[in-house]
């Protein structure tokens, strides 16, 4: 929280009641570490770890140490033909194409939705029909339509964004009070003003929602993506290696994606708490 | 006695003429569906004058502030000020609301700064007009905060400041301290009644308070349950009076009296209303 601490001081109810929440957040945090130790101590236990005899077939699971090994020798030596970081950044790449351009895009998309009626009509029907359609099973008919170079992979990975994101943009501008918006009026300001500094910014919250939803689910597409026509990037790492049961192969990978994702997500609740401090507190 | 009954119609006003509400009805929905919120209601508010109005819940009493705002068009009638016809929102009437239309992700000062702004002030300049105000209402301190950072009648102070800030000709008010405790609002309505008094701004107050009514107003109207309309209108002394302690004489007992005795027969009529339908 920016700018709340100047002023202050002990006795300030704001600040006591702040105080609780810190004690039910510390907890939940180690709770939550807890519960993440909880499932490593369960895998190292079943795997064995070089300790015991494993209980499931390695081929079938095999042990953290071996994965985090794993991990070492794909960074060090890449995995056919090209290094670990290479397949890493490309699919941040095709990830980060897909979900920039549906955010550039489709958020003021979803404003003019919100605001204008018209636009509403117009676009609500495309958007509404084919949202319910699995993105994945457009993914061959993309190929035909795009080729099988990057522009494909990308498009799938736009085609279950892009309604994600302008909808929830939609919504937000939607759902601002019409007390405020009268308020603004009755100040003096007209459309422009009340489109910068009322509907925008109190849109923001819905918005936020929107993008963070929709980098896990865009993380989830990147297997997708990289099915079929590619020879890189970590989920093909990951898809390959399984055709070869190189399940330690393959757990790198998704837990490469496992840790993209949550740090994309860390990095957008951040960015939220410093932007949408506001937000819900009215 | 310090309430007098008087008519508060435009044809009995010929001096009032800051505020006009010429046979303004207002009907909601149309065919079977249409609601009758509003029957033609005549009143005019005379410059620096302080109008309090009071009725039973839904009698169309916040239909006639989002009249005069601008936020609805009546179905007949106008609204007029300073002989202009009101036909939208408009800077020279500011509006207090009752909770929940602070700009939630501005300071407690771009709140107050929001209309000077508006109004094409550079940002010094509406920085300074929002500290002035900011003053007059004892907030200078809390300036940086965030509205919710505040309790619940600091936000009110800050509506007022905000309200006022682009010194408007009338300030509309809709029930602005009825989410307040009650401690609270005896100090804001002490804080209005000084700020009425230095600023000499036209009011026209919405409240479901008596009491409210009676302590701030010049005049008081009382309003019929749906569909809505003036039974009675009073002038009213105790808000000259300095003393805040006026509510605790006998004058102001009886005169409440008067308007409670009043009040009850359109609340009952409401309550019956609304348990026909």
């Amino acid at each position: 929280m920016q700018g709340v601490a100047a002023g202050s001081d002990s006795t300030d109810p704001i600040a006591d009641a702040d105080s609780t929440v810190h004690r039910t957040a510390r907890r939940d945090r180690w709770l939550g570490l807890a519960s993440f130790a909880a499932m490593l101590a369960v895998w190292f236990a079943i795997t064995g770890s070089g300790l015991w005899p494993p209980l499931v077939p390695p081929a079938f699971l095999p042990s953290p140490v071996t994965v985090a090994q794993t991990f070492v020798k794909l960074a060090r030596t890449g995995y056919q033909g090209h290094t670990l970081l290479h397949h890493f950044l490309i699919s941040l790449m095709r990830f980060g194409i897909a979900f920039a351009f549906c955010v550039v895009v489709g958020v003021p998309v979803g404003l003019m939705m919100g605001m204008h009626s018209g636009v509403r009509a117009v676009l609500d029907p495309p958007i509404e029909t084919t949202r319910p359609i699995p993105k994945l099973a457009l993914l061959p008919l993309f190929i035909i339509w795009f080729g099988i170079g990057e522009l494909a992979k990308t498009i799938v990975i736009i085609a279950a964004l892009f309604p994600l994101i302008s909808i929830s943009a939609m919504q937000a501008v939607r759902a601002v009070s019409v007390r405020k918006i009268h308020a603004a009026q009755s100040l003096g300001a007209g459309r422009g003003t009340i489109f910068r500094r009322v509907l925008l910014p109190a849109s923001l919250p819905g918005i936020f929602t929107g993008i963070r939803v929709s980098v896990g689910i865009g993380v989830t597409m990147l297997v997708g993506a990289e099915m079929v026509a590619t020879s890189d990037g970590i989920a093909w790492m990951a898809l390959t290696a399984a055709d070869f049961v190189q399940t330690d192969v393959v757990l790198v990978g998704v837990l490469i994606m496992a840790a993209l994702g949550y740090g994309l997500d860390l990095v957008f609740r951040a960015l939220e708490q410093r932007v949408v401090h506001w937000a819900g507190k009215d | 006695m310090s309430i007098e009954p008087v008519s508060l119609c435009c044809a009995d006003r010929r001096g009032a003429t800051k505020l006009v509400v010429d046979r303004v009805a207002k009907r909601f929905g149309s065919g079977a569906e249409a609601v009758q919120a509003l029957l033609p209601v005549d009143l005019a508010v005379g410059a620096g004058e302080f109008l309090a109005i009071v009725g039973p819940s839904g009698c169309g009493k916040s239909t006639l502030l989002n009249i005069v705002a601008g936020f609805e068009h009546p179905t007949s009638g106008q609204a007029r000020l300073d002989g202009t016809a009101i036909a939208g929102p408009g800077p020279e009437r500011g509006v207090v609301f009752q909770q929940g239309a602070l700009f939630t992700w501005m300071s407690v000062q771009d709140n107050v700064a929001f209309g000077p702004r508006a109004l094409g002030r550079s940002v010094a300049e509406s920085r300074d007009i929002a500290a002035r105000y900011l003053e007059l209402v004892g907030l200078t301190a809390f300036a940086g905060h965030y509205p919710y950072q505040l309790s619940g009648g600091m936000q009110q102070r800050v509506g007022i400041a905000r309200a006022l800030a682009n010194e408007p000709e009338v300030l509309l008010m809709d029930e602005p301290f009825a989410a307040l405790d009650q401690q609270t609002r005896e100090l804001l309505q002490e804080e209005i009644r000084a700020i009425w008094r230095s600023t000499g701004k036209t009011i026209l107050w919405i409240t479901h308070s008596i009491e409210e009514a009676l302590f701030l107003a010049t005049h008081v109207i009382v309003m019929t349950a749906r569909p809505g309309r003036i039974k009675a209108a009073f002038t009213c002394g105790f808000s000259r009076e300095p003393d805040p302690l006026v509510t605790t004489t006998a004058a102001f007992a009886e005169a409440k009296r008067v308007v409670v005795s009043l009040l009850r027969q359109e609340s009952l009529e409401a309550q019956r209303q609304e348990t026909a339908a």
